[in-house]
């Protein structure tokens, strides 16, 4: 739908000419996020400064009835920043001030486009980090973590990002800015707050983030054990967790895996090894020293190959290096593959991976894993060749399989990527016709006219729609006043 | 629309059978919420009856006020009506719990200290420890958002809700979250259902987050009796690499009433990790207070428990939610007691706090009700310049008349509030009147 001359005229007077894309080549850019796979142009891209600029850009959209889609970095891994529909994208940008460092109450509030290392790299030095570590913090932005609720390695421990947003300024479909939550712990009330994170810019665009900052811990430990056999490495994640031992990061890479990232990287893990656990231990130094001896040990008894023990800051470097390169090194096998985000309860770990070894074979493809055990989180990545359509075909059945494996296990479709276009469909493996329609409905309190992102987070199934209500139970006849 | 062939009474009574649908004139005034009598009370055995009695209640127009334990009856606004009381207490199976995952599923209306009880012989507990924490139902302290001193290290049950089976407005039985501990699959309805009172749904099923109980677990008691030398020593603590279970400030009169003669204002932490840990933070500790000139006074086994009774507001009293901030802690304590001095100087108080939240429980007795409104007013007053709340958590009827029992919403959230409130119980069925704003 191309947005008419009248109507660009005023999104221009809203932002200016430097705030505003739209050359084709330019808004080519910002037609896909991270999943390549899904794309789709905005028509226009807005970059604004202000979160009046926002209130303003959102009511004149709303007044066209023009869908927006938020965007950030643009490193989201679901289709979520991008524009199946067209319309204006908001990209946040130019909003990544630093806004309030308030050490004495631990939080800061920050713009939604500022970098998540930098926040941290901005705290460092008086000892304070900002927890979610998703693995693109390097360059993905706080407004995106927000609206992904993004994990990483380490919300093992920490969580992911809702438990560390204290308040949100957002503003909703309808273009009022309202404040969510704050400094403090609780506001009476819904926890309005607690909805939104996470929403994926359906229910309005963040204008200001308020977070927790956490105190560095004193002792960080990093174990790396292989194991021959996955189901080993599984078993010893379970027995871990069952000792009550909580590590920081609890990280597992699979046989395939392995081989790609010393191929790849270097990272000189054990070549005969089918399974490697990178488990991490922060806090006091003499719980650490406990619980690390005690975890080294269950990897032992579980048939570990080794157990390697990192000594100082340059040792634990190289004991992540492989891990943090995994995805880059998956290239060496190869052209592209489908990334996998499912939820399996910790103690189904052994099984699903042996259901995944079967799955794998059953479909004639090469699935190679790299994910958060600690939690059951998983991250298979299901290789193919772009190329051969045949081949994603291919993929994508085992995809499907797969997913509804981890269902059945009582997991969850997505761990902390997010739904976005790519996983929309696949909610309703997970959730009954009544639970979608309340998210819906819920979502309508926020964005009433449907312009916020549309066609991400909710399947478009019919039993979503208007007007849609679940069957109500019964109630006994003539049961009337 | 059929005519009415058969009494409301009895069409409860088809669907949760005679047994548990009372109506005689004990149980209804056993029932009676802030003055209101109910003309039912009605104990679902299954999650199918509970939505079969909320769906009549909708079509037949009546007022549905859930309870657990009844303990948190005196929170918010007087309910406009009252048809039916659900007692949920008898919802309390557990559906499903596997130790290795570290969560369990059970249904709403299982006690909290049962589900203790369940849970230590594995090792865990859900580290959860509002006042009368032991008797109260998970949905209550759910649906209340209730917390107490463990919040310092565990945060609320925001963070421990995993999943929630709930019943709408219309009878509709609904899912939201999921049974494991990471998952952002659609929105996060389990958060939105935690401290809603039961206003989008009444709470049928829990998924709770469990952690693994600590090896060992010792606590102190730092006596400080100046505000800003607590505050200061909190601040020295959160910077030092301890990482204490429970910050609690205690007033002198907690103290004396947890410690007797020994008991004096100050801050009380525990530690709870592996053995070697806990000595050696204990010892840290000891060199923290030193350095703000005070000292450590090992508290007894069980004191966390009297901590649990002591901050139960006796009948009568005025229990009041604060929420400041870490960093006004001192100013937020001070600002109190010179409040109470002078708005209701004969009241007897006691108060507590997760120090390092900022967050105090201030509980008051032996006040009238103008003097308690006087103090809910200014100190809500004064710790609204500071971006913090005063909620009454319970309270007699005629100061939540007197006074707004919630305070202030910021009015573009109020406005979603009531939007939601409006898109899930447009005929008010579920607890009408009682929630923020009246809604």
């Amino acid at each position: 739908m191309p947005l008419s001359g009248p109507f660009l005229q005023e999104l221009e007077r809203i932002v200016g000419a430097a705030g505003l894309v739209r050359t084709l080549e330019g808004r080519l850019v910002y037609e896909c996020d991270m999943h390549t796979f899904y794309k789709g142009a905005p028509d226009a891209v807005a970059l604004p400064r202000r979160a009046d600029e926002v209130v303003e850009i959102v009511k004149l959209c709303r007044r066209e009835r023009v869908p927006i889609v938020p965007r950030g970095s643009g490193t989201g891994l679901i289709g979520g920043a991008m524009a199946p529909a067209g319309g204006v994208m908001i990209g946040t940008n130019r909003m990544d001030a630093i806004l309030e460092i308030d050490l004495p109450n631990r939080c800061a509030t920050v713009e939604p486009g500022l970098i998540n290392l930098s926040l941290t790299r901005a705290v460092a030095n008086s000892g304070y980090f900002f927890a979610p570590d998703p693995s693109s913090q390097m360059v993905s932005s706080i407004g995106g973590n927000v609206a992904t609720n993004a994990g990483g390695p380490h919300c093992l421990k920490y969580g992911i990002t809702t438990n560390h947003v204290l308040g949100l300024e957002l503003v909703t479909g309808t273009g009022e800015l309202v404040r969510l939550g704050g400094k403090g712990a609780e506001r009476p009330g819904y926890d309005l707050l607690g909805a939104a994170v996470g929403s994926e810019g359906t229910f309005g665009i963040v204008t200001a983030v308020t977070v927790r900052l956490l105190h560095v811990a004193e002792a960080v430990k990093t174990i790396l054990a292989s194991f021959t056999a996955i189901e080993d490495a599984s078993e010893a994640v379970s027995a871990i967790i069952a000792a009550g031992i909580v590590p920081a990061a609890l990280e597992m890479l699979d046989e395939l895996m392995i081989r790609a990232i010393n191929e790849g990287t270097g990272a000189g893990y054990p070549k005969d090894a089918a399974a490697v656990l990178l488990i991490e231990l922060d806090g006091p130094a003499a719980e650490v020293e406990a619980q690390g001896e005690r975890a080294a040990r269950i990897c032992w008894e579980r048939g570990a190959l080794e157990v390697r023990v990192a000594a100082d800051v340059a040792e634990r470097a190289l004991l992540w290096k492989g891990r943090k390169e995994a995805a880059g090194a998956v290239g060496r096998l190869a052209p592209t593959y489908l990334l996998q985000d499912a939820v399996v309860p910790r103690s189904k770990l052994p099984a699903i991976m042996r259901e995944l070894i079967a799955i794998g074979a059953r479909h004639r493809v090469q699935i190679a894993n790299v994910f958060h055990a600690g939690d059951g989180n998983l991250h298979p990545l299901i290789l193919y060749d772009d190329r051969e359509p045949e081949e994603l075909e291919r993929a994508k059945a085992a995809n499907e399989d797969l997913l509804r494996a981890c269902i059945e296990m009582g997991g969850t479709v997505t761990g902390e990527h997010g739904v976005g276009l790519d996983k929309a469909k696949n909610l309703p493996l997970q959730y009954a016709e009544a639970d979608l329609n309340f998210m819906y409905r819920l979502r309508r309190a926020f964005d009433p006219d449907l312009i916020m992102n549309p066609g991400k987070l909710l399947p478009s199934h019919p039993a979503c729609g208007e007007g849609f209500r679940p069957a109500r139970p019964r109630v006994p006849d003539g049961a009337w006043i | 629309m059929p005519v009415a062939a058969r009494s409301i009474g009895e069409a409860l009574v088809t669907i949760a059978g005679r047994d548990r649908v009372r109506d005689d004139i004990g149980s209804l005034d056993a029932a009676i919420v802030d003055g209101l009598r109910p003309r039912w009370v009605v104990g679902p055995a299954s999650i199918d009856e509970l939505s079969r009695v909320i769906a009549l209640a909708q079509d037949a127009g009546l007022a549905v006020v859930p309870r657990g334990t009844g303990s948190s009856l005196e929170l918010g606004h007087p309910p406009s009506r009252v048809d039916v009381v659900l007692d949920l207490a008898g919802l309390d199976r557990v559906i499903e719990y596997n130790p290795d995952d570290l969560t369990i599923t059970v249904q709403a209306g299982m006690a909290a200290g049962t589900l203790a009880a369940l849970l230590a012989p594995h090792r865990q507990w859900l580290p959860i420890d509002p006042p009368g924490i032991a008797a109260r139902t998970l949905g209550g302290v759910t649906a209340t958002n209730a917390s107490g001193p463990l919040r310092a290290r565990f945060g609320g049950l925001r963070d421990l809700l995993l999943g929630v089976r709930f019943v709408q407005p219309d009878g509709v039985v609904t899912w939201g979250g999921s049974k494991v501990v990471k998952s952002v699959s659609g929105y996060d309805v389990p958060k939105l259902m935690v401290g809603a009172l039961g206003t989008l749904g009444v709470l049928a099923e829990l998924t709770l987050r469990l952690h693994p109980l600590p090896d060992s677990e010792r606590s102190w008691l730092v006596p400080l009796d100046r505000p800003q030398a607590a505050q200061d020593f909190v601040a020295r603590l959160i910077d030092s690499p301890l990482q204490p279970s429970r910050v609690e400030l205690f007033n002198d009169n907690a103290a004396r009433r947890l410690l007797a003669e020994s008991g004096s204002a100050g801050v009380a932490v525990s530690i709870g990790s592996v053995a070697d840990a806990v000595r050696d933070q204990g010892e840290r500790l000891g060199a923290l207070a030193k350095a703000v000139d005070a000292g450590v006074v090992p508290l007894p086994e069980g004191f966390w428990s009297k901590v649990s009774s002591a901050m139960e507001p006796p009948p009568g009293w005025t229990a009041l939610h604060v929420t400041s901030l870490a960093g006004h802690l001192a100013d937020t304590v001070d600002a109190i007691g010179d409040i109470v001095r002078t708005a209701a100087s004969n009241a007897d108080v006691r108060l507590s706090g997760c120090a390092s939240f900022g967050t105090l429980r201030l509980l008051m007795g032996g006040a009238s009700v103008a003097e308690m409104a006087a103090v809910t007013t200014r100190v809500r007053a004064w710790v609204g310049d500071v971006g913090g709340s005063a909620v009454i958590a319970r309270g007699p009827v005629e100061l939540r008349r007197t006074v707004d029992p919630w305070g202030p919403v910021e009015p573009g959230a109020l406005g979603l509030m009531r939007a939601l409130r409006n898109e899930f119980d447009p005929k008010r069925v579920l607890n009408p009147g009682r929630y923020v704003g009246g809604l």
